[in-house]
């Protein structure tokens, strides 16, 4: 079973990574401006933010028990008014602005898991209100002294190293935030008792507590690591666009949710990989970024990526049912 | 006495009472609130969540989540407005209307009863494709020029009675009544309770979700009628967010998120309060960005309060 298991695993990523090379090399060849220097940068730009969340998707939906963040794209929101209102309005140093910012959504995430694990208020329930309650917070603290809510666009130029540079033509978002928070996240589920853990708790709650887990520890845990990916990814928007916006996170909660149920993770818990995820990232930004290049309308993206959640989670099916008449 | 205890203890009182004391206090400071039309402006409001609201009640019941009911509600209204303005019979239009909204219903009831699939994740994807298809289909323009007749289930009335709150409280008896003698909704209840139970003692579960799922398209296109009726507009992002609120209202209403419990009544409780608490903050003068704050922190305090009295129960 296990074998089995992971060579289906095994192919799956081989699969969309095959399938991520057909449409590079698709729009390379009949997309004038996709494989240009200056569009690649951009695409791996606009990845890694939309990559963060899905990645802490990932996290949050292999812990189980109907495990989903719906609240995600509102921490980023509440993490970006944070640090644009801290160093503007406040005069804050900007990398202390950026700390708080982060830490705001690493308490807005750990909040949820608080809710989720101790609680025990379904994942749906808990981060679909608390999507209200950080977007209106994000709102709240934008409005001026007339209560109109303002975007704030005056960052220090020092700011603008993480979203706007590059090294030996990397762009530095990538080099000293998404290329180190894949390896961690990676060797954390793969090689550390705690991924174990993780999964064990998603795959069966129950019997994961009488083995004497600390089920709600390591729920929590993963909700919390979520929100500060959640942060990660407001700096490098922020950074990169060069202002702050209320509605910055505003649907990205199902791109990110798409991404990690494309990548193999399994809605109801217990499975899903980071490789998977990556993988499944890289798919998406190039099919966005290619079908926005080719002149189809932005309004199909959402659209499309719906068809592919629906369709990848039938694979999904399928390949499980065969797991189990192989089995 | 031990049912007055219950009935005391029941979600239904306990909101009912809430909503007494709320609009008490908002009536003390807005003198307009307790006016005969803006009660039945809160009606209207409370009908255009309601219908939308029995048949997500049914689909929580059973365990499930709809958050395509914007975009269904979206795309019906537009199905609507574009076939009566462009010359259609204003009957044929609505019933038109009526006919896509249940079968877009059935189509998500299908990928969750016969594929198995999560309806978080199907209704995930459905609400895009379908919003994406308001934008195509409406190019970003907004409708006008509905005719009159089309517009009945919003404007129109019987006697004093508008015919959205008429047609409301019809829905609501008739699907109570449903809720509480038919068989058929002790499968729904019982699905949510343990579907393997259920498809233990030879019922066709995968007909119950379909049922309920279709059911909701249905009301998803009525509830959007009422409200184009009294717009008389379709605009572009006609429906976006209108899923969460309903939701809201449903769980405000008792409904257990986790499935087995819940009633029609608490979920038209449910929706009157939010539709009270949004009609007296623009009374009140509160900006309108605290209205989500505060339907946030209430269904959260809600839930708490459910699953803490619940633990009471079981101990």
């Amino acid at each position: 079973m296990n074998i089995i298991s992971r060579n289906i695993f095994k192919n799956r990523n081989i699969i969309l990574l095959i399938v991520f090379f057909i449409i590079f090399i698709f729009f390379s060849f009949f997309t004038n401006d996709f494989f240009t220097y200056y569009n690649i940068v951009n695409l791996t730009k606009y990845g890694v933010e939309i990559g963060l969340l899905a990645l802490a998707e990932t996290l949050i939906i292999i812990s189980g028990n109907g495990g989903i963040d719906l609240s995600i794209g509102s921490i980023l929101s509440l993490s970006a008014m944070t640090i644009g209102v801290l160093s503007s309005k406040m005069g804050l140093n900007i990398l202390i602005s950026a700390l708080i910012g982060i830490a705001v959504a690493t308490l807005a995430g750990s909040f949820n898991g608080f809710l989720v694990s101790l609680i025990k208020i379904p994942p749906l329930l808990v981060t679909l209100s608390t999507m209200y309650i950080y977007d209106s917070l994000a709102l709240l603290i934008s409005m001026d002294k007339y209560g109109n809510a303002m975007p704030i666009s005056t960052f220090p130029n020092s700011y603008f190293f993480v979203g706007q540079y590059e090294i030996f033509n990397i762009p530095i978002q990538l080099l000293i935030i998404f290329i180190p928070v894949v390896i961690i996240l990676h060797l954390l589920l793969s090689k550390t008792v705690y991924g174990k853990q993780l999964y064990a708790i998603g795959s069966n709650d129950k019997v994961a507590r009488f083995s004497g887990l600390p089920n709600n520890k390591v729920r929590i845990l993963s909700y919390t690591i979520g929100g500060l990916l959640a942060g990660l990814a407001a700096l490098t928007m922020t950074s990169r666009i060069g202002s702050a916006r209320p509605d910055l996170g505003a649907n990205l909660n199902l791109r990110a949710i798409t991404i990690a149920v494309l990548g193999g993770t399994n809605i109801v818990g217990g499975e899903g990989t980071i490789i998977g995820t990556v993988i499944a990232i890289l798919l998406i930004t190039v099919l966005n970024n290619g079908l926005q290049l080719s002149g189809v309308n932005p309004i199909w993206q959402d659209g499309i990526l719906g068809m592919i959640l629906i369709a990848s989670a039938i694979v999904n099916f399928v390949m499980y049912k065969k797991l189990n008449y192989s089995n | 006495m031990l049912k007055i205890k219950r009935l005391i203890k029941s979600r239904e009182i306990i909101i009912f009472f809430t909503i007494i004391i709320l609009s008490f206090f908002i009536s003390l400071y807005a003198n307009s609130f307790l006016h005969i039309d803006n009660i039945k402006n809160i009606f209207m409001q409370v009908a255009s969540i309601a219908i939308s609201a029995i048949g997500m009640t049914m689909i929580i019941i059973t365990g499930g989540i709809d958050v395509s009911a914007g975009s269904i509600f979206g795309i019906t209204a537009l199905t609507m407005a574009k076939l009566s303005t462009s010359g259609v019979n204003p009957i044929l239009s609505l019933f038109t209307g009526a006919i896509v909204g249940t079968l877009l219903g059935f189509l998500n009831g299908i990928l969750i009863s016969k594929i198995k699939l999560a309806p978080i994740i199907v209704t995930l994807g459905t609400m895009s494709i379908w919003r994406t298809m308001i934008y195509v289909i409406s190019g970003g323009r907004w409708v006008l020029g509905i005719p009159s007749k089309a517009l009945y289930f919003g404007a129109g009335s019987i006697g004093k009675l508008p015919f959205p709150i008429f047609l409301m409280i019809i829905l609501i008896i008739f699907f109570s009544y449903f809720m509480y003698k038919r068989p058929f909704a002790r499968y729904i209840y019982a699905y949510g309770n343990n579907p393997e139970f259920l498809r233990i003692s030879g019922i066709n579960t995968s007909n119950v979700l379909l049922f309920v799922y279709t059911l909701a398209g249905l009301m998803y296109a009525i509830s959007s009628f009422i409200v184009v009726g009294r717009t008389a507009i379709v605009q572009a992002n006609i429906g976006t967010g209108y899923e969460l609120q309903v939701i809201a209202a449903v769980v405000l209403g008792g409904t257990s998120v986790t499935g087995g419990k819940g009633t029609i009544i608490g979920s038209f409780l449910g929706a009157t309060m939010i539709a009270i608490i949004s009609n007296g903050l623009v009374l009140l003068n509160v900006p309108a960005l605290l209205e989500n704050l505060i339907l946030g922190v209430l269904i959260l305090i809600s839930v708490i309060a459910d699953i803490l009295t619940n633990r009471g129960e079981i101990q």
